[in-house]
């Protein structure tokens, strides 16, 4: 992905894209559009189908109400809009979804960071622990869930159990509205921990070993080499995961279906669960399509921030 | 040249091959006329249906009934209104309960009533409470099926180990916090008498039990809702006792949704919690579970005020009105082929929902099981003594789920501390214009 962007080609030379060479017939321009159309035709037409259309109709629907079937029926304007932002229990959704969206992303660059270093270093049976580290990876979120409902279960969980023998006071993780999102933060990033070790220990591999090695004979203290050469020397990899767990925790839909569905009191109840809530159990498509419109352009909003201010930093 | 002159002869002998197998199969399925039956069991439930399809196809030779999963209640039935009238649609469906006025709205099933009418069918050995959920007018829209009803489960081995008399079997609200309140004193805490979900389908019948209407018109039942009360003496009564026992540290929450209900029951099989209200489906799942002795009783009811008994939950079967006559009529007669006494009785014994024809109880199948474990006929009892009226019928107004989703919520917020006034105005709101749209958006008056 990072290796498409145009910061690679080499600026001394023109870009051959930009210069037609050899169009010198009006045919041969001809064959040549033929081409484009020929290759661009066929994603063309199913990007078209299947990605803006639907995004062209979701917009639509979402200045309507609609009825049993689906179809759009009264028109409303951007009253849909309003209402959402006057709901308390929609305003709590935005709420959780931030924090939910910000805790995740951040402990698991943290973690996935500490877990990458740790591998690195080269102890007896560490390949034992790298498999163990990106192991989640290969977890399926139902599995995950069905393993931390057991976890979290208030009368024969391990959480409970371990509370009870150390006499601290019970907390009923999925049941209480103070610790719910708590408690799915923590899944979301043992459930991502994986993914992200793979990319960062992967990353802190291919450094040069020369450039530590030239550190070590000035001097240089383990950490000054961490926070000076490495961490800079993988930005463009932190970046590129800071992205897709940002967007991958907008998008979190599983771990809360199957874990709170929603619940207690909307505290887990995030945007997207909403999304789904409206659409396919309230049969709420004009609702829904609002809020589709919404979280687009939330994410859209925060991954173009995040390209502005971080981008410039970022040195590839 | 000469390759292409033999790929020629390739396709045509392919062809060849090929026409007279679709050609069979074409014969072979026309000589029966097939009817395809969605449904949303899986587990038991679902090995009982194809039972009951493999039967049915053996019984006759005119049809060949085609069961066919299609995923969660709540996506059957968007799946139903958006394939209604093209050939993906199905014969004959089962939908869950509280989409039965949205279906009935949609048009898209052919009234139950008018099969039942033209073959003198006699509905009167069908439970009159769970008929009378899925009627409107008077007339059948759709046939009751798998239907449950919530039931008190208590583990009647504690009790007895720790000397606490069982609560009668109407108990009140104020039985069951005795008896809660025994489980968690003489346990030393270790045991925890009560939980109540956070659960729609339980609020309502609180209303139920307590002679009350959700929404305006009688539940629907005399014209389409404009109006919802949540916020009733009964609803009051519920959430005090319930607040009262979390007061008194009896009570343990376990939220909302499939987690709380998968919880509840690890605990109560680990002989955890003492008492929980359930749907009666749950009855196999518990007495496989445990080697403690299972009580049940009926639903709880407020204090010094007679039960006015509870509504059904479950689902219907309905039969499309998009088929060919002869599609249909296979698809009633295999309607009727399950509800018959034996079919019923055998669908108790292996799912734990109740048999709906009045004449399965003298089955063998049944008699065996109650036989083995007297506890698993009260459900059956509890149905059987309820008179249907329009306050224990159901709610028959479109957005019932979302009724479901805002009183779930308004249960999480008291019994999290929130006043059980604020909580319940909030989720009569919220309802109040949810309901005001649906009925604007389908151009209801």
């Amino acid at each position: 992905m990072l290796e498409s962007l145009p910061k690679h080609t080499n600026p001394e030379e023109p870009s051959k894209e930009l210069v037609p060479v050899g169009l010198n017939s009006a045919t041969e321009w001809r064959k040549d559009r033929l081409y484009v159309a020929l290759f661009l035709g066929p994603s063309l037409l199913i990007l078209s189908v299947f990605v803006f259309w639907p995004m062209l109709k979701t917009m639509y629907l979402s200045l309507f109400l609609t009825d049993n079937f689906g179809h759009a029926s009264v028109f409303v304007g951007f009253s849909n809009y309003l209402n959402l932002f006057k709901n308390p229990a929609y305003l709590s959704s935005l709420g959780a979804t931030f924090v939910y969206v910000i805790a995740v992303s951040i402990l698991t660059i943290i973690l996935g960071m500490v877990l990458a270093v740790v591998a690195q270093q080269h102890l007896k049976g560490i390949r034992f622990f790298r498999t163990l580290f990106s192991s989640t990876m290969g977890i399926s979120v139902s599995v995950a869930a069905i393993f931390w409902l057991f976890a979290f279960n208030p009368s024969v969980g391990v959480f409970a159990q371990i509370s009870q023998a150390l006499h601290l006071p019970e907390i009923n993780w999925l049941a209480d509205p103070h610790f719910a999102l708590l408690a799915i933060i923590m899944t979301t990033v043992w459930m991502n921990l994986g993914f992200t070790f793979l990319i960062l220990f992967g990353a802190l591999q291919q450094l040069p070993s020369s450039l530590f090695e030239a550190a070590e004979i000035a001097g240089v203290s383990k950490t000054a080499q961490f926070f000076k050469i490495s961490l800079p020397l993988i930005s463009p990899t932190l970046f590129f995961v800071l992205i897709v767990t940002l967007i991958e925790a907008f998008k979190s839909f599983g771990l809360i279906d199957l874990m709170t569905v929603g619940g207690p009191n909307n505290a887990t109840n995030l945007l997207v669960y909403r999304v789904y809530q409206d659409a396919f159990l309230n049969g709420n498509y004009g609702l829904a399509s609002t809020e589709s419109v919404i979280l687009t352009a939330i994410i859209a909003a925060i991954t173009l921030i995040q390209f502005k201010l971080l981008g410039k930093r970022v040195s590839y | 040249m000469k390759i292409r002159y033999q790929r020629w002869w390739l396709g045509l002998a392919l062809l060849l091959i090929v026409l007279p197998l679709g050609a069979c199969a074409r014969t072979q399925a026309a000589s029966r006329t097939q009817i395809v039956f969605w449904h949303e069991m899986t587990g038991p439930g679902q090995d009982q249906l194809k039972q009951f399809a493999k039967e049915f196809n053996a019984s006759q030779d005119k049809y060949q009934v085609v069961p066919q999963y299609e995923g969660s209640y709540n996506e059957a039935v968007q799946k139903i209104l958006h394939t209604h009238g093209t050939s993906a649609s199905p014969a004959v469906f089962q939908s869950m309960d509280v989409s039965t006025s949205q279906l009935y709205h949609a048009h898209v099933a052919t009234p139950m009533q008018k099969f039942i009418d033209k073959d003198n069918f006699d509905v009167n050995q069908i439970s009159p409470v769970a008929r009378a959920f899925y009627s409107q007018g008077g007339k059948q829209i759709s046939m009751p099926f798998n239907t449950s009803q919530p039931v008190l489960y208590y583990n009647a081995s504690v009790l007895k180990r720790l000397g606490i008399k069982a609560p009668p079997v109407d108990p009140s609200y104020s039985d069951i916090t005795r008896v809660a309140k025994a489980i968690s004193t003489k346990s030393h805490g270790k045991i925890k008498g009560l939980t109540v979900e956070e659960y729609g389908w339980l609020f309502e019948q609180f209303m139920a039990n307590s002679d009350e209407h959700l929404a305006n018109h009688e539940d629907g039942r005399t014209g389409i809702p404009t109006k919802v009360h949540l916020n009733t003496p009964g609803t009051q009564e519920a959430m005090k006792w319930v607040k009262s026992n979390i007061k008194s540290g009896d009570f343990i929450d376990y939220g909302a949704g499939g987690q709380a209900e998968s919880n509840e029951i690890a605990a109560f099989l680990a002989g955890k919690l003492g008492i929980f209200i359930q749907s009666s489906a749950y009855i196999s799942q518990l007495l496989a579970g445990t080697k403690d002795q299972l009580g049940i009783t009926y639903y709880p009811h407020r204090n010094g005020k007679p039960a006015n008994g509870v509504a059904i939950g479950g689902a219907s079967l309905w039969i499309g009105n998009d088929k060919p006559k002869d599609v249909q009529q296979g698809a009633w007669k295999f309607v009727q082929f399950v509800m018959s006494a034996k079919a019923q009785a055998q669908w108790q014994a292996a799912t734990g929902y109740l048999a709906l024809n009045k004449d399965s109880q003298a089955q063998p199948i049944l008699q065996k099981l109650y036989q083995k474990y007297p506890a698993a006929q009260v459900p059956s009892q509890q149905l059987a003594r309820i008179k249907a009226n329009t306050a224990n019928s159901g709610v028959f107004m479109e957005g019932v789920i979302q009724e479901r989703n805002l009183t779930q919520t308004a249960m999480a917020q008291i019994y999290n501390g929130t006043p059980i006034d604020k909580a319940l105005a909030i989720a009569e709101k919220g309802l109040n214009d949810a309901v005001a749209n649906t009925n604007r958006a389908n151009h209801y008056k």
